[in-house]
Parts: structure tokens; sequence; C-alpha cells
């Protein structure tokens, strides 16, 4: 099972990032957070990323991407880069409701799929 | 000291005339008499009111887990009332601000040549601003991201209005503008300010079972009244607006943005320089604007002009967009350039108005002008509460970081659920409606 964003249901609120965050280590920020927002801002350009175990996930408003390790991540900006140095995303496993990021989410920007 | 939940614990006091930075702890008393936002920036702004103080605060919930928990406030002697007014700042930059490791903010007195306030991982650098100055808020949002080599920094800065110190002037929030309605561009132009620059990589604790009652109160708000709609055409059809402004905005619709956990996304991206479904990263570097202010874009559609090239004009000038457009329909002209002058010249006549009828303003106006016009004066989507009830919710959002907007269409965020939020996150079971109701009445009081 993997983590799958719907890119043009978000609106940018990144309430997921913070719930992931909490869900890694009980406090408030976005930084150990194993999905990302990232913008374009002049241009309304926006999507997720999702740190996997062996890969990177982009949920890009033109569709959807997974990098392999050493692949380059084209078009992201500088915000997009410390993806690569945070914790892969668990699926919250250990969480009763399921992954914490599809609770919070208030447009059902998030869904687990696969095996 | 031990920190509270949902704050750092810092206040910081910047002296622009010393060129110094220096912080205090923000006590749990203070807390406990104000809560936070702009009831403990009314007590800042007391303490130092005799050096011309800029307050910026952040509410009991901003950053948390609370819906709509994104908004931070700046107080100031507004130069439009010539009273106190409170500016919300929302989107991300409430969230940034709280982050960066200081919860309040004290700007005081005048820096001798324009500077920058860089708040960043519990740091606070006052910077040389030359570089910008005489920049509009596009470019000097541009080269501050630059400067410091991050695109997520988040920015509270003025343009030519403001460096003209002219009334009309606005703070805007990174490119787009902002609820500033009381002139406090002019404020940051009267202190060489022309940005505060905000990233923050802090961490704030919350109480235990806080986040799964926030889930609950969010869930109930995104399946009330709000279901369904989405973006600036719906809460303008709600409200009454023009039928044109409704059809202009639908027609240039890009996406709907939402500031941080804010069920209802209310910033629209308007897109006129490629079309507005083109979803590609590449094309147009510039193709359109982020609008929130309703008011503004109907003030700019009623004075004649093309209201989204206008409203994107307002934005590079830092120019506040329903006073513009009133004073160009006034002056007879549709003319673009008029903005330009505007931003040079143009002074400010009073508090900005909506395009309604059988609307709140007159009667709000009646009990208080320290509340920003930009949001709307009757609730979208929910039974009006009148003059009194809008207040009262203006106040509690300011107070506790809460979205204003929001705060006014998602009746499911009562006051009890508040109280009960309160006492689960500062641990005080005593705590009760009557104080609640006590820190809002004496907020709209002192802010008179």
């Amino acid at each position: 099972m993997d983590l799958k964003v719907d890119s043009l249901k978000c609106t940018g609120c990144r309430i997921c990032e913070f719930a992931c965050n909490y869900h890694h280590d009980d406090s408030i920020s976005p930084i150990g957070a194993s999905l990302m927002f990232y913008q374009e801002e002049k241009k309304n350009y926006y999507g997720m990323m999702v740190k996997r175990e062996k890969s990177l996930y982009l949920g890009r408003p033109e569709g959807e991407q997974v990098l392999l390790p050493g692949e380059q991540i084209e078009g992201a900006s500088a915000s997009a880069k410390p993806i690569l140095l945070r914790i892969a995303c668990d699926h919250c496993e250990e969480e009763e409701n399921g992954p914490v990021c599809i609770q919070v989410c208030p447009y059902g920007v998030l869904s687990m799929e696969g095996e | 000291m031990e920190t509270m939940n949902n704050y750092n614990g810092v206040i910081l006091i910047v002296d622009l005339e010393a060129q110094e930075c220096t912080t205090e702890d923000l006590d749990e008393e203070l807390i406990e008499k104000a809560l936070g936002g702009a009831a403990i920036n009314m007590a800042l702004y007391e303490q130092y009111r005799d050096r011309d103080p800029l307050i910026l605060g952040t509410g009991f919930f901003t950053a948390t887990f609370m819906p709509a928990g994104c908004a931070g406030v700046m107080t100031a002697k507004s130069p439009v009332t010539g009273s106190i007014g409170h500016v919300p700042f929302g989107w991300q930059t409430g969230v940034e601000f709280k982050l960066t490791g200081f919860d309040f903010v004290v700007i005081l007195g005048k820096a001798q040549n324009p500077v920058r306030l860089w708040l960043h991982d519990g740091l606070s650098d006052i910077d040389d601003s030359e570089d910008i100055w005489g920049q509009d808020v596009w470019q000097s949002t541009d080269k501050i991201r630059e400067t410091y080599g991050d695109d997520m920094i988040q920015i509270l800065l003025i343009g030519k209005a403001g460096e003209n110190k002219v009334s009309l002037a606005q703070v805007s929030e990174n490119y787009w503008g902002s609820k500033d309605k009381f002139g406090f561009g002019a404020v940051f132009g009267e202190k060489n300010l022309k940005a505060v620059a905000m990233r923050g990589l802090g961490a704030l604790e919350v109480a235990e079972g806080f986040f799964q009652k926030c889930i609950e109160l969010q869930n109930e708000i995104k399946g009330g009244a709000i279901a369904g709609k989405a973006g600036l055409k719906d809460i303008a059809a709600d409200l009454g607006i023009d039928a044109a402004v409704i059809e202009k905005i639908q027609g240039l619709t890009h996406r709907n943005d939402a500031g941080y956990n804010c069920a209802y996304p209310y910033y629209t991206y308007l897109k006129y320089r490629e079309s507005p479904d083109t979803m590609a990263m590449d094309g147009n570097a510039e193709p359109g604007c982020l609008v929130s202010d309703l008011s503004g874009f109907a003030g700019l559609q009623a004075a004649g002009l093309d209201p989204a090239e206008a409203m994107e004009q307002c934005c590079r000038l830092g120019l506040e967009p329903a006073g513009a457009g009133r004073q160009l329909k006034a002056q007879g002209s549709s003319d673009i350039a008029g903005l330009d002058q505007l931003a040079t010249s143009g002074s400010c006549e009073g508090l900005a108005t909506w395009p309604l009828e059988n609307s709140n303003e007159a009667a709000i106006a009646g009990i208080t002008k320290a509340f920003s016009t930009a949001v709307p004066p009757k609730a979208p989507f929910a039974q009006d509460s009148g003059a009194d009830g809008w207040v009262q919710r203006q106040a509690l959002a300011y107070t506790l970081g809460i979205d204003p907007v929001i705060m006014l269409m998602a009746t499911e965020i009562t006051e009890e659920k508040l109280v009960e939020l309160i006492q689960l996150s500062a641990e005080w079971d005593e705590f009760s409606a009557d104080d609640l109701k006590r820190i809002t009445s004496e907020l709209v009081q002192r802010s008179a």
C-alpha cells in the first residue's frame, strides 16, 4: 500500500504535512514530515511529494510521477530538496484510524492504493 | 521558564532606532488575562504606547491543529481611522510567524535607513533594505527569497504606496495583498520598514487529545453549510454581489486555494495571461493573480477597470484596492495608470465599504472600527447574527488566531467548543465562557 495524491483536489492548506510531523514526533512543525508541499507561488503551481521507502512520489497537477534513487526532480525549486533527507512514509500503521494525513485533509486529496 | 502548549513563550522587542533586538518571556499570567492575538497585542501596545509601536502577534491557536488556525494579527494606530486597528494576516504567513520561534513582535521607533526584519529559527536580524527600496511588492518578494535562499519564506511587505506613506497603502502578504484596510502600509513606510520576512522551522507542543478533537471539529465544519462550495464566486453569490463580478471571477478561475488548515478555500487564483485551465509548470511566469479581497475586486470593477489586472497592479504597488477603486470612480477615471498616481499621492477617505444592500456595515462601525473591513459584513452560508454577532466572532478570531472569514461562515466553531479546547490546551479547568466573553469585550473596548 502506498499514499497517493490527487493533486487537483489540493488547495495547499498544508495540514497534512503538520499532521505527519505530529505522527512522527508529537510536535507541530513541517520539517519532520514524510510528505511535503512545494510550489511556484506566482504561477499558483503546487503539488505534494511523498518520501517512500525506496522512491520519491510526486503528486503534480499534471499527473503523478515516481522517481527512483539517482533520478532528478525536474522543475522542483529549492524548497523541494529537503524531502530527500526525510523519514519515509510508514503508512501510520500503528494509528488506530489510519494515516493521519488522510484523516486531517479537508479536501479528500490523499488516499492509500495498491496491495 | 516552562513553555505552555501552543506557544513558544517568547516576545521579541525590535528597536529600529537603536537597531537592537531583545527578547522577553511571554508570561502565562498575560496569556491567562488576554489569551493571545489582538488581545495581547493591545496589552503590548499600551505598554509601549509612547514609542509608536507596531505589534505583530499570534493567536492562542495559531499554527496548531485548530481548524482555520492560520491567523496572526498586526496592531497599530491606523492612519485611516486615527484609532487602533487590528489587521489579520493569514494564508501561510501567520503559521510561519509562530514557527520562527516568536509569539509576539513589538516594533518600536523608526529606522534611519530602509530595513527589513528577518525572523528565522529563533533568531532576529535587522537587515539593510536599500536593495529593494523602490522595488514593487512582486520584485521585492522575489529578491528577499533569493537573498535568503528559500522560496517558502513568508513575507509581510510594502510597495511604492507604503514607501510614499500614503494612507491607501496596504501591507502585503507575499505577492497578494492582504486584509489591511487601515493603511498599515504607511505605518511600515513611516518606520522605514520594507518587510518582515519569516521562515520557521521550529516546533510547538500541543495537549494530548487536542489533535483528535480538532479533527472532529473540522469534520463537522466541512460537512456543514460550506459543503460543496468553494472560492470567492460562491461567497459573492451568497452575499448578493453584482452578477458581473461573479461572472468575471468564474471565467478566470484557475484554482481555489486555502489558508493553513482551512476547510473553505477562498483565495481564488485568476489566470488571464494564459488559459485558466493550464496546469503545467511551464508557460507564462506571471500568468495571473491570487485574489481574496472580494470588496476590492468589486470596487475596481465598479470603477470600470479590468478588475483582475487592476488587482495585480494594486498588489504590485501595495495599494488597498477597494479604496483605490472608490477614488478612481469618484474621479471618473478607468485608466489603470491612475493606480500608480494613487500610490504616489493618493489618500484614503475613510474605511472602504462593500457593494451590498442591507449589510451590517453601519451598525458594525457604530460598535467598533478596529477589525478589518476586508471580511464580509455578514456571514456567508450562515444565518446573519447581526452587528453584535459579527463583532463577537471577529474578536474571537483575532484573539485565538482563527481565520476571520472562516470564523464567520463556520458556525460549528461554537464558544462552547472553544472553551473546551482552551481548557484542554492550557490545562485551565476553571476557564469558562464568561472568561472568554470578558477577554473579547475588553478587546473591543480597549481598541476604541
